[in-house]
C-alpha cells in the first residue's frame, strides 16, 4: 500500500507540518439525537494522540467515524490533506486506517490466526486461502510484539479479555497500515498488560505511525500521549501538549469545571 | 519467551484418537448410523444388502446436495426454508424447458438459473425489506410452490428424455451417477469452506456479524452470494431428483424436504447461531437420515416411529452440539 511508504519517508521523528488525519467541525446525529456537535482533531504522524472524555462525550462516535462505520452528518474528515468519505469499514482499510475497536470485533469461534487476518486473508493465487502464511504472519506479529497467547490456533472463544485485547491490537498492528485508532486498548487489563500495550503504542510512534487512542485512563495517557484531546458533550473542546498540561486542567475540561479555552499550540499553527 | 511460543504454534503430530476427536459430532453420528444398521440387520438382514445400501445413498445424496448449500448458510448465519419449493421448482423448470424443446443440457442450465434467481429474491427480501431470513424464506416458500403449480397446471411432466433420465439413474461399476456427483459437490463446497478466504468469511460473518463488518468484509455480498448457493443447490437437487424419477413432480419438494435438510445440516453439527458446522458433519447428518427413513421400512416399523426417531435425534443432536460447546467455551475472563 502506497501510503505505508509516504509515512515510512516521513518517519524520521520530526512532525510533519500535514496532519496525517483530520477532522473539521464533523457533526453526526442519530435521529433527534445529536451524537457529535463539532468536533475537529488533527493527529499527526509519529505521534500518540489521546482522546478523553466523559461516558457519552462522543468518543467512540468520533471514532467510528475515523474508521468508516458511521458517516458524518457535518464537516470533513481529511487524510495526509485530501478530503475522503469512508464508504465503510474497508475503505477506511483502504485508505491506511486500522482500528481497535472497545468491543474488540473479533470472531469467538475461529481461532486467533484467522482473526488477525479478517478483512486481508492471505491467499494463494487468487482464490486460495494461504493458512501456512497466515499462521506464521500471526506468529511472527505476536513474537515481536512478545505477546504470549499460546498457539495460534487456539480458539477467541478460549481466550480470557485480556489476551483477546491484546489480540486484537496485535491484528491492527499486523495490518501495517499508517494511522492506527484504538478504542479502550487497556479496558480488560491488568497493571502488566497496560504497560505492556504502552510499550506497543511507542513502538509504533517510533516507526513514524499516527496513534489515535481513546482512554479513560489518565495515568495511562499523561504516560504516552504526546497530545490530548478533551471532548465534552460532542464537542472537542481542548486539545493540549502532555507536557504543557496537567492532571487537573484535563479533568477540568473533561467535567466542564474549566471552560472552552484556545490552545496557545494550536492557536499559532 | 519467544522459543516457546513458537513451540506452541507449531502443530503437534496429532494423534488418532484424541479427545477432541472422538468427541466431534461426525463421531457420534457414525456410532448412531452404525447402531441403528445392527438393530436394522437383526431384525431384517436383508438391510445389508448391496441394493439396499445403495438406495439408501441414493437418497442421502437428494439431501445431501440440497444440504450443501443450505449448510454454507447456516454457518454464515442465515436461513433458507424455501429449499423445499426452490427444490420443486428447478426440477420442474428443467423438465419444462425439455418439454418445450429445449436440448436437456440447456434446460438444466435453465433450471440451475431459477435457482439462482429464487436464491436471489430470498437475499433482496431480507437485504433490502429487512424481513428476517426465517420469514422471508418461509414466504419465498409459499410463493415458488404457487408458481410450481401454475407452471404446470399441477401436473407432473412427463416424458423426459431418456438421456436426462440416464444421468440420474446410471451407475459406473455399480456406483450410481448421483452418488459420484454428491461426492463432487460435497468435495467443492468442503474446499470452498475450508480452503478459500470465502470460507472463512462466511464463519466471521456467522460467528459474529458485527465484527465481521467492523473488520471490513462486504457483509451484504458475502450474504447474497450464500442465498445464491443454497437457490443453487436446491434447484440442483431438484434436476437430479427429476432425472432419476423420470418426471418433474409438482409434489417431489414441499415443506417435508425443507425441514429434512434443516434436520440434516443440524444433526451434522451446524450451529444454529453461525459459524460452526463442516460438511462432512452434514454428509453424515444426511445419510442418518436416509438411513433411518430406509431402516424403519425394512424393519416393517409403522411409519409414524420414523418422525418421532427423527425428532429425537434432532433434539438429542443439538443439545448434545450445545454442552459440547459449553464445555469447550467456559468462560475465563
Amino acid at each position: 500500500m502506497s501510503l505505508t511508504g509516504e509515512v515510512a519517508t516521513a518517519a524520521a521523528g520530526e512532525r510533519a507540518s500535514m496532519p496525517a488525519l483530520e477532522l473539521r467541525g464533523v457533526g453526526k446525529s442519530f435521529g433527534q439525537v445529536r451524537a457529535l456537535a463539532r468536533v475537529d482533531l488533527a493527529a499527526f504522524a509519529g505521534e500518540i494522540h489521546c482522546i478523553v472524555g466523559d461516558n457519552g462525550a462522543g468518543k467512540s462516535t468520533t471514532l467510528k467515524i475515523l474508521s468508516g462505520i458511521y458517516q458524518p452528518d457535518a464537516g470533513d474528515m481529511r487524510i495526509g490533506g485530501a478530503t475522503v468519505a469512508l464508504r465503510d469499514a474497508a475503505a477506511a482499510h483502504d485508505f491506511g486506517i486500522a482500528v481497535v475497536h472497545q468491543d474488540l470485533a473479533l470472531v469467538e469461534c475461529l481461532d486467533v490466526a484467522t482473526n488477525m487476518a479478517l478483512g486481508d486473508i492471505p491467499r494463494r493465487g487468487r482464490f486460495l486461502l494461504d493458512r501456512p502464511r497466515m499462521e506464521a504472519e500471526a506468529g511472527k506479529v505476536l513474537s515481536d510484539l512478545k505477546i504470549r497467547v499460546g498457539s495460534v490456533r487456539t480458539q477467541i472463544g478460549l481466550l480470557s479479555g485480556g489476551e483477546r485485547q491484546i489480540v486484537a491490537i496485535a491484528r491492527a498492528v499486523r495490518m501495517n497500515l499508517p494511522i492506527i485508532l484504538l478504542d479502550e486498548p487497556t479496558a480488560a487489563l491488568g497493571v502488566r498488560e497496560t504497560a505492556h500495550v504502552g510499550d506497543i503504542l511507542e513502538d509504533l510512534r517510533r516507526q513514524g505511525r499516527t496513534v489515535i487512542c481513546i482512554s479513560h485512563d489518565l495515568e495511562f495517557v499523561f504516560a504516552h500521549a504526546d497530545r490530548i484531546t478533551v471532548m465534552r458533550l460532542g464537542n472537542s473542546v481542548a486539545t493540549r501538549q502532555r507536557a504543557d498540561t496537567s492532571r487537573d486542567e484535563i479533568v477540568g475540561l473533561i467535567t466542564g469545571s474549566i471552560s472552552r479555552a484556545p490552545d496557545p499550540a494550536t492557536a499559532s499553527r | 519467551m519467544t522459543a516457546m511460543l513458537n513451540e506452541t504454534a507449531t502443530p503437534q503430530r496429532p494423534k488418532f484418537f484424541t479427545a477432541d476427536r472422538l468427541l466431534r459430532p461426525e463421531t457420534t453420528l457414525i456410532a448412531v448410523i452404525v447402531l441403528i444398521g445392527i438393530a436394522t440387520a437383526a431384525r431384517n438382514p436383508n438391510f445389508l444388502n448391496v441394493g439396499n445400501l445403495t438406495d439408501i445413498a441414493r437418497a442421502a445424496v437428494i439431501y445431501f446436495v440440497m444440504a450443501c448449500g443450505a449448510a454454507l448458510l447456516m454457518i454464515g448465519g442465515g436461513l433458507d426454508f424455501s429449499v423445499g419449493a426452490v427444490f420443486t421448482l428447478g426440477g420442474i423448470s428443467a423438465a419444462w424447458l425439455m418439454q418445450a424443446g429445449l436440448p436437456w443440457p440447456l434446460a438444466i442450465v435453465g433450471g440451475l438459473v431459477v435457482g439462482l434467481l429464487a436464491g436471489y429474491i430470498n437475499s433482496q427480501v431480507i437485504a433490502r425489506l429487512h424481513v428476517p431470513p426465517i420469514i422471508a424464506t418461509l414466504g419465498t416458500f409459499f410463493i415458488f410452490t404457487g408458481l410450481s403449480v401454475q407452471l404446470t397446471g399441477g401436473q407432473d411432466i412427463v416424458p423426459l428424455p431418456t438421456a436426462f433420465q440416464r444421468i440420474g439413474q446410471g451407475a459406473v461399476l455399480g456406483v450410481p451417477f448421483v452418488v459420484i456427483y454428491a461426492i463432487v459437490i460435497g468435495a467443492m463446497f468442503w474446499f470452498l469452506l475450508e480452503h478459500t478466504p470465502f470460507g472463512i468469511e462466511v464463519r466471521a460473518v456467522g460467528g459474529n456479524r458485527k465484527a465481521a463488518i467492523a473488520n471490513g468484509l462486504r457483509v451484504a455480498r458475502i450474504e447474497t452470494g450464500l442465498y445464491l448457493l443454497a437457490g443453487l443447490t436446491a434447484a440442483l437437487a431438484g434436476i437430479i431428483y427429476a432425472a432419476r424419477v423420470g418426471s418433474g413432480q409438482v409434489s417431489a419438494g414441499g415443506s417435508s424436504v425443507t425441514l429434512s435438510v434443516v434436520t440434516a445440516v443440524l444433526i451434522g453439527g451446524v450451529s444454529l447461531l453461525g459459524g460452526l458446522g463442516s460438511i462432512t458433519g452434514v454428509a453424515v447428518g444426511a445419510i442418518l437420515l436416509s438411513e433411518i427413513d430406509n431402516a424403519l421400512i425394512v424393519a416393517a416399523v409403522p411409519p409414524q416411529y420414523n418422525t418421532i426417531v427423527v425428532g429425537v435425534i434432532l433434539i438429542a443432536a443439538v443439545a448434545i452440539d450445545h454442552l459440547r460447546r459449553e464445555r469447550l467455551y467456559r468462560v475465563r475472563r
